[in-house]
């Protein structure tokens, strides 16, 4: 384990980009599949994981849900319109 | 293939021109007469250059027309003057020819040059070359290049023209890539001259959105000439200060426009643009999620599980140990009590035949007792007989030392009137003497004694 100073328990309160989120997945599963994380930090790096995995899912499920065309003065009004709806 | 003269059908009624003619005949006669044309020298731009096996061809253009060239190899390889590339200004000389075509092949003109030399750079290339060499040297090449790229953009701003085949083109690829989020047009002009400034306004709007994380900018093929909104220096110096990553698609693959050196990717087709602005293939990036969420709960039993079982394991290992003690203790046991019963009965077997040998010595024994008995009581009638006879003589002999002793007991003597004198001390007294010097005696009678004393 201490052979393995790359891997580390990674705070996860702050949101992590999609690129982040998988490539922090990919050294995750990495590591367990080595085999060569004890107990503890397999059953911490599977929580992260299954965080991580929430990420992605919420990221691929915002470009999956159908696509959706606006034209650039379409858009410019909906976001002058915020602040006076707020 | 030629059947002879064809047969001439009849005109169409009301017409006065002549004919009709054979259209073979008539394309002979356009080529005699387009060969009489004077012949003369043109100058333009060279575009498509294609070298074929006994031809070469091009296109020379301006900006108010063009031609299409042709030119026997054989004088085009002894020019010296090599493949032309795009934009190439040369002067070309010949006049107008015409092939005529077949049943079999297309008709076509061309200007058949016979002399060609170049005549510098093209224009539009000279002034492209320049204004390369200015933005590379500012370093205005780099800046988009070092955006960072989202892999999963959730808006993507697209300017293109409204009508043009790109904005399907788009479209598709960002199908292809299973991405459905939300697209944003910013459409312009693409090809004349309002449209550089155009397409600079809608990228800068594109940028000012928040949402938007990508930009396309998207147009088909076309000349140099149609292209060069987008060698549009000012709309170049914007790209590159977009805070947005600009992914360009202009022209086909052999064109190579300003903005494709501004931008952060430059992509041969619109479509390839729209893949480029969306890296992750959306469909086998959730499969490989869901497989990957798949490998962490598989990760996360099994940790448990193998623990579990291994826990589960080492907690039986006393039990099986007294289990195996205890099987052992059991078949010991049994062995014992086999080897017992063994020894029992070979014992048992032993003593038998020991009995039987005794019992077989006794019945030997008890012959030979009743031998003795027999010579005992044989022993015992003789010596009782023998006793018998030597205690009738005993017998005799007693009788007759009784009579003997009889006759000398004193007792017998007195009771014939004789007594016997003792001192007091109870000695006989046998002499006259030894009873003067006594001064009592006793005189016993054979029925008591009589005490006496010696008067003097």
């Amino acid at each position: 384990m201490s052979d393995e100073p790359d891997i580390k328990i990674t705070d996860n309160t702050a949101l992590p980009s999609y690129e982040e989120a998988c490539g922090r997945l990919e050294t995750i599963i990495r590591r367990l599949d080595s085999g060569e994380a004890g107990l503890r930090e397999t059953l911490e790096l599977c929580q992260e994981g299954r965080h991580l995995v929430e990420v992605c899912a919420v990221e691929l499920d915002a470009v999956g849900r159908g696509l959706e065309e606006l034209r650039l003065d379409e858009l410019v009004a909906r976001l002058e319109a915020r602040p006076q709806a707020e | 293939m030629t059947d002879g003269a064809p047969l001439r059908p009849e005109g169409i009624p009301g017409l006065e021109l002549t004919g009709p003619h054979p259209v073979g005949r008539y394309a002979g006669a356009l080529r005699d007469k387009l060969r009489m044309f004077a012949r003369v020298q043109v100058f333009g731009e060279v575009f498509g250059f294609k070298v074929g096996g006994a031809r070469v061809w091009f296109e020379l253009r301006d900006a108010d027309g063009a031609l299409p060239c042709g030119m026997w190899r054989r004088e085009w390889e002894a020019s010296g003057i090599g493949v032309l590339p795009d934009g190439c200004q040369v002067v070309a000389a010949g006049g107008c020819d015409f092939y005529p075509g077949s049943r079999s092949a297309s008709p076509g003109f061309s200007f058949a040059v016979t002399e060609l030399r170049r005549a510098g750079e093209g224009d539009l290339l000279a002034q492209l070359e320049r204004l390369r060499r200015t933005l590379a040297a500012e370093g205005l090449f780099e800046p988009q290049k070092r955006l960072p790229r989202p892999a999963l953009p959730r808006t993507i701003g697209v300017v293109t023209g409204e009508h043009g085949k790109a904005r399907g083109d788009v479209l598709a690829g960002l199908r292809r890539r299973g991405w459905a989020g939300r697209v944003v047009w910013a459409f312009a002009p693409v090809q004349d001259r309002h449209a550089a400034p155009r397409i600079a306004r809608a990228l800068q709007d594109l940028a000012a959105c928040p949402e938007v994380e990508v930009v396309v900018v998207a147009r088909g093929g076309g000349s140099l000439a149609d292209l060069f909104a987008f060698c549009d220096e000012t709309l170049c110096r914007t790209v590159a200060m977009l805070r947005v990553p600009v992914v360009a698609s202009v022209g086909h693959h052999t064109d190579r426009t300003l903005i494709d050196d501004v931008a952060a990717m430059s992509c041969s087709t619109p479509t390839h643009a729209a893949e480029a602005a969306v890296p992750v293939d959306c469909a086998a990036a959730r499969d490989e999620l869901h497989a990957r969420a798949g490998r962490l709960q598989t990760h996360g039993r099994r940790a448990i599980v193998t623990r579990a079982r291994h826990l589960a394991a080492l907690s039986r290992a006393p039990a099986d140990h007294v289990a195996r003690h205890r099987a052992r203790l059991h078949q010991q046991l049994r062995e014992l009590r086999a080897s017992a019963r063994r020894g029992l009965t070979e014992e048992n077997a032993a003593i038998g035949r020991r009995a039987l040998v005794l019992s077989r010595k006794a019945a030997a024994t008890g012959v030979s007792v009743q031998r003795e008995q027999v010579r005992a009581r044989a022993f015992a009638a003789t010596v009782h007989s023998a006793a018998e006879g030597g205690l009738a003589r005993r017998r005799t002999d007693l009788q007759r030392l009784l009579s003997t002793l009889d006759a000398h007991d004193p007792q017998r003597t007195l009771e014939r009137g004789y007594a016997r004198v003792e001192d007091p001390a109870g000695d006989s007294v046998t002499s006259a003497e030894e009873a003067r010097r006594l001064d009592a005696m006793v005189l016993r009678l054979h029925d008591g004694a009589v005490h006496v004393r010696h008067l003097r």
